[in-house]
């Protein structure tokens, strides 16, 4: 068995999922189980690949496709097998989830859905295991659509088309950067092969576009601050699974691309590239959290929260290349171990909130936080699982989300290293304060939403006829839970891949001091630098102190409990004087007033009853800055233009034959100039 | 030894969370002196905390099994912070290839306010929601001024390893920036520990309260173990004070002179915060973040004076 065996047995399952989905159109639930059986098998399959990798050492290979510039070339290397990895490993849990999800959709054109949703995770596998510029753009494109489709797949509702438009729109913008990047680098290369790209030939000027076109391009795909305005919009209106998948994994894909090309294509360059990075990256993560903070929208705040993890994992990515370009070798595959390791952790935790976000919503049939509550009591599991997620993503010890946000503080407390004097330090304080701030406000976001789903009582009559979701929902939502501790604990064993997946773009023996020789310390040492962070002695103290609770606990006995209701100054409580998120949120969204524009509707009713006072209906909006002052006047820019367009498009054919014969005579014209 | 070292930073914490009672004991006796009361006894809290330890507890129905586990989980991480905390420069364990970090020491305080703002919402009262959102608010607004004033010592260490970040500070005077990070990080540890001007941990008034309105449904046993772990907690700060951010280092060879310094140290700083409560009157909400920016900006001023 060898890889190129294992590999082509992937495609072949994808395939044989792709041509017999169809044909069991009659039989919904038949097709249910195949498809998503299909479906995880190809993932396990691209675990097995990347597996396979890991042991015995890089892999590729190539097959004539007998087409002008095409080749189907597949090189994975340890970076290629990290990713293939993450994708195989989330591409199964939502296959699994998918089984359950996708009853829901039944009525609703399953079948496009399950086709759409195959082809979905078979692209985003082949873009990280590809390796011809052509083939690349291909796949890139493939997954494209069939994400727009999947964010579309509820076209009879106008939310979901705008959001699928406005993403297709973005992403050929994307697109459009990428191609040009890579163009400009095969150009300077000479060649199509990734193996053989490198802009090493080139001239500043090229160099630089080609890092300005990739940071675009990727950053479009990514999320990143001020490109993100298609991802609040179009992972929420995606199904759950799928949800789960573009926020987990497809973000990744383009800090894939981005990894390419600012580690191996373009190698070394100059410090502004990273300055620039650095500064988008913390833009993405402020801004990103605030305004998850302020949604009610359950996905659309996750989703949110995506743009802020992605600007959490530039941040590795930038500092990196600062301290790469003043030949900080070593703290640089540290900065990107970070960035890495950060993506894995994302995957799994924003996996693990998506699902439990779905199973919620396929129970009380709402987005809107508001109308949930209560839902420990009647989703136990569930509420266990969402937990776990929320405390990873809040970046609470012992789980995996604590040691890449350390990891990140690490490398930011090292900037001063490569830019000197007081700048450095300078730049070093305040982007670890704003990452503190990134921090504290996802922690806050976090308890928000845990506490307005699940905790007191239900506030709306669909959360109280809500009940507990099936095994198929439950099962991946606990794996990825388990993950979340297992990649906190494990760290330092994960260190030890990073280096290897990195050790490639570096000289030699450069990364080996990113590891440590015990077990459980994760700690570098670079000179006068060290850390180190062990979450084993630290489960031991915290350990010690649960048990010293405990025995205070039991000193007198078990004590009687007694029931008595919540304390609301003699009232008898209710649902509706709990505080909602919008209360929550409200300190927070006053203090960061300036940023976030917030508008106030309140409406007085008085035409009521004298005796039960006023009806009042308050409603507070905020504003999506970059949304409002630059995508909407380009918008109505846009639209005054095509109006322009209009006078000579009047769909009248004797008209357009006239615009092919003027064409055809000014080109003739032209040709005979020479 | 990792082993060795494990049961020092155990050892360390019993000692701190024992003590933790009595300084708090000392913030209110100073208080009551400076109002001419004569306040209660410097043992007071231990007795409070024995006697609700011996209560039983009234639980309301709305409440779920995380309203149960928090102060367990509560006191647990304010004694995972007690074993952190950087007591004296622990040079003579540096084999271990492991020392407390500044940013795990954070982080643990991160989790316990993570549950504690849970637990209060749990009840599903207002008093929890309003005390959760304003603990939430006041902490986004301590978190940067907190790791700034961090920096300014952890920049000096070229580390952010606790043990490094002492000696450091113990070892040389850092001239006008040591005065404005010690400025700097006593504004934010007014706001940590709950005090005047930011929270007032006297009082159960809904228009002002912050902590107490988070724990208002708990009872008996239970709030016996929040209120220890309460007071671990400002415990831990105020030795993180002491031992980092006190501006004029006295170097001292001997391990037990060291602790009896750090002794003096901390019952200073315990005096100075009960002297601002005295003089500071509460704040409104809203202006707290206008005072934290000010620690936010001495603490940048320090950075750049170094």
């Amino acid at each position: 068995m060898n890889f190129t065996t294992i590999y082509l047995l992937m495609l072949l399952i994808f395939a044989v999922g792709l041509i017999i989905t169809p044909v069991l159109c009659k039989k919904l639930k038949v097709a249910n189980l195949f498809a998503h059986g299909i479906a995880l098998l190809g993932s396990l399959a691209a675990v097995l690949c990347a597996s396979f990798v890991f042991v015995t050492g890089p892999q590729a290979f190539s097959l004539p496709l007998y087409l002008p510039f095409m080749a189907f070339s597949v090189r994975v290397d340890y970076l290629a097998a990290y990713f293939l990895a993450i994708i195989g490993l989330v591409g199964a849990a939502a296959s699994i989830y998918a089984v359950a999800y996708g009853r829901e959709y039944f009525k609703r054109r399953f079948i496009v859905m399950a086709e759409l949703y195959l082809a979905f995770l078979l692209s985003m596998l082949l873009v990280v295991s590809v390796s011809h510029v052509f083939a690349f753009l291909v796949v890139w494109e493939v997954m494209s659509v069939a994400s727009f489709m999947l964010v579309g797949q509820e076209y009879d509702n106008p939310v979901s088309t705008k959001a699928a438009y406005l993403y297709l729109v973005m992403t050929h913008i994307g697109t459009a950067f990428i191609m040009t990047a890579f163009l400009l680098l095969a150009k300077t290369s000479g060649s199509m092969e990734f193996a053989e790209l490198s802009a090493l030939g080139a001239d500043t000027w090229t160099k630089n576009a080609i890092f300005l076109c990739a940071l675009i391009g990727f950053g479009t795909k990514a999320g990143l601050i001020p490109l993100h305005i298609w991802l609040p919009k179009a992972h929420p209106a995606a199904p759950t699974h799928v949800s789960a998948l573009m926020s987990g994994v497809m973000l990744k894909t383009a800090i894939y691309g981005m990894t390419r090309f600012y580690l191996e294509f373009l190698g070394v360059g100059p410090a502004w590239w990273g300055g620039i990075i650095l500064l988008f990256a913390i833009v993405s993560a402020v801004l990103g959290v605030l305004y998850a903070m302020m949604e009610h929208d359950i996905k659309s705040l996750l989703a949110y929260s995506s743009v802020e993890n992605i600007g959490l994992i530039m941040l590795g990515m930038g500092a990196g290349m600062v301290l790469m370009s003043n030949g900080l070798t070593t703290l640089a595959g540290l900065a990107w171990a970070a960035a890495l390791f950060h993506v894995l952790n994302h995957a799994v935790f924003k996996a693990l909130l998506f699902f439990g976000a779905g199973a919620v919503i396929s129970v009380t049939h709402t987005r809107d936080i508001e109308q949930h509550g209560g839902l420990i009591k009647v989703m136990p599991y569930t509420a266990v699982v969402f937990l776990i997620g929320a405390a990873a993503i809040s970046a609470l010890p012992p789980f995996n989300g604590f040691v890449s946000e350390w990891l990140i503080f690490q490398v930011l407390f090292n900037l001063p290293a490569a830019i000197g004097g007081v700048l450095g330090k300078m730049v070093a304080a305040v982007l670890i304060s704003l990452l503190g701030l990134t921090g504290a406000l996802a922690a806050a976001c976090f308890v928000k939403a845990y506490g307005m789903i699940f905790l007191a009582k239900p506030r709306g009559n669909k959360a109280e006829q809500a009940s507990e979701v099936s095994g198929f929902m439950l099962v991946p939502m606990f794996l990825m839970a388990i993950l979340c501790l297992v990649l906190g604990i494990i760290a330092p064993k994960i260190m030890v891949l990073l280096r290897d997946i990195l050790a490639p773009f570096f000289s030699e023996g450069v990364l080996d001091s990113l590891v440590n020789s015990a077990w459980y310390v994760l700690g570098f040492q670079q000179g006068q630098v060290s850390a180190g962070l062990s979450l084993p002695a630290l489960g031991v103290v915290f350990g010690a102190g649960i048990v010293l609770a405990a025995i205070f606990y039991l000193l007198n006995g078990l004590g009687k409990s007694e029931t008595g209701e919540t304390w609301t100054c003699g009232i008898v409580p209710n649902a509706r004087m709990e505080y909602t998120a919008t209360g929550f949120s409200g300190p927070i969204r006053r203090a960061f007033g300036k940023v976030l524009l917030p508008q106030t509707e309140k409406v007085i009713n008085t035409n009521t009853s004298p005796y039960s006072g006023w009806r009042v209906i308050y409603e507070v909006h905020i504003t999506h800055v970059v949304d409002e002052l630059v995508y909407q006047p380009l918008n109505r820019r846009i639209v005054i233009a095509s109006r322009f367009m209009k006078e000579i498009q009047t769909g009248s054919v004797q008209l357009y034959i006239g615009y092919i014969m003027a064409v055809t005579i000014g080109m003739l014209i032209w040709s005979t100039r020479w | 030894m990792i082993s060795t070292y494990l049961i020092y930073l155990l050892g360390k914490a019993l000692v701190l969370t024992a003590l933790a009672p009595l300084v708090a004991g000392i913030i209110k006796k100073v208080k009551a002196f400076l109002q001419n009361r004569r306040g209660p006894g410097l043992f007071q809290l231990y007795f409070d905390i024995g006697k609700l330890l011996a209560k039983d507890s009234i639980i309301s129905p709305t409440t779920s099994w995380i309203f149960t586990v928090t102060p367990f989980i509560y006191f647990a991480a304010a004694f995972g912070a007690a074993a952190l905390a950087p007591v004296v420069a622990e040079v003579f364990f540096g084999t271990t290839g492991w020392q407390p970090d500044l940013f795990m020491l954070l982080y643990l305080f991160v989790l316990s306010r993570f549950f504690l703002v849970l637990a209060g919402l749990d009840a599903g009262s207002s008093f929890g929601g309003m005390g959760g959102a304003r603990e939430m608010f006041v902490a986004v607004m301590v978190e940067p001024a907190l790791l700034l004033a961090s920096l300014t010592v952890a920049l000096r260490a070229h580390s952010t390893n606790l043990t490094a970040m002492t000696l450091s500070a113990q070892t040389g005077f850092g001239g006008l920036s040591a005065i404005f990070a010690a400025t700097a990080f006593f504004v934010v540890l007014i706001a940590e520990t709950g005090r005047i001007p930011v929270d007032n941990p006297d009082t159960h008034l809904e228009l002002t309260m912050i902590h107490e309105g988070m724990v208002l449904e708990y009872s008996g046993r239970r709030l016996g173990l929040i209120v220890w772990a309460v007071a671990t907690k400002q415990l831990v700060l105020l030795v993180l004070f002491a031992a980092l951010f006190w501006p004029f280092p006295l170097i001292i060879d001997s391990v037990a002179g060291q602790i009896v310094w750090l002794i003096v140290k901390v019952v200073l700083t315990a005096i100075a915060l009960a002297l601002t409560e005295m003089l500071a009157n509460k704040m409104r909400l809203f202006k707290v973040p206008g005072f934290l920016a000010v620690a936010s900006l001495l603490a940048l001023l320090a950075i750049v004076a170094q």
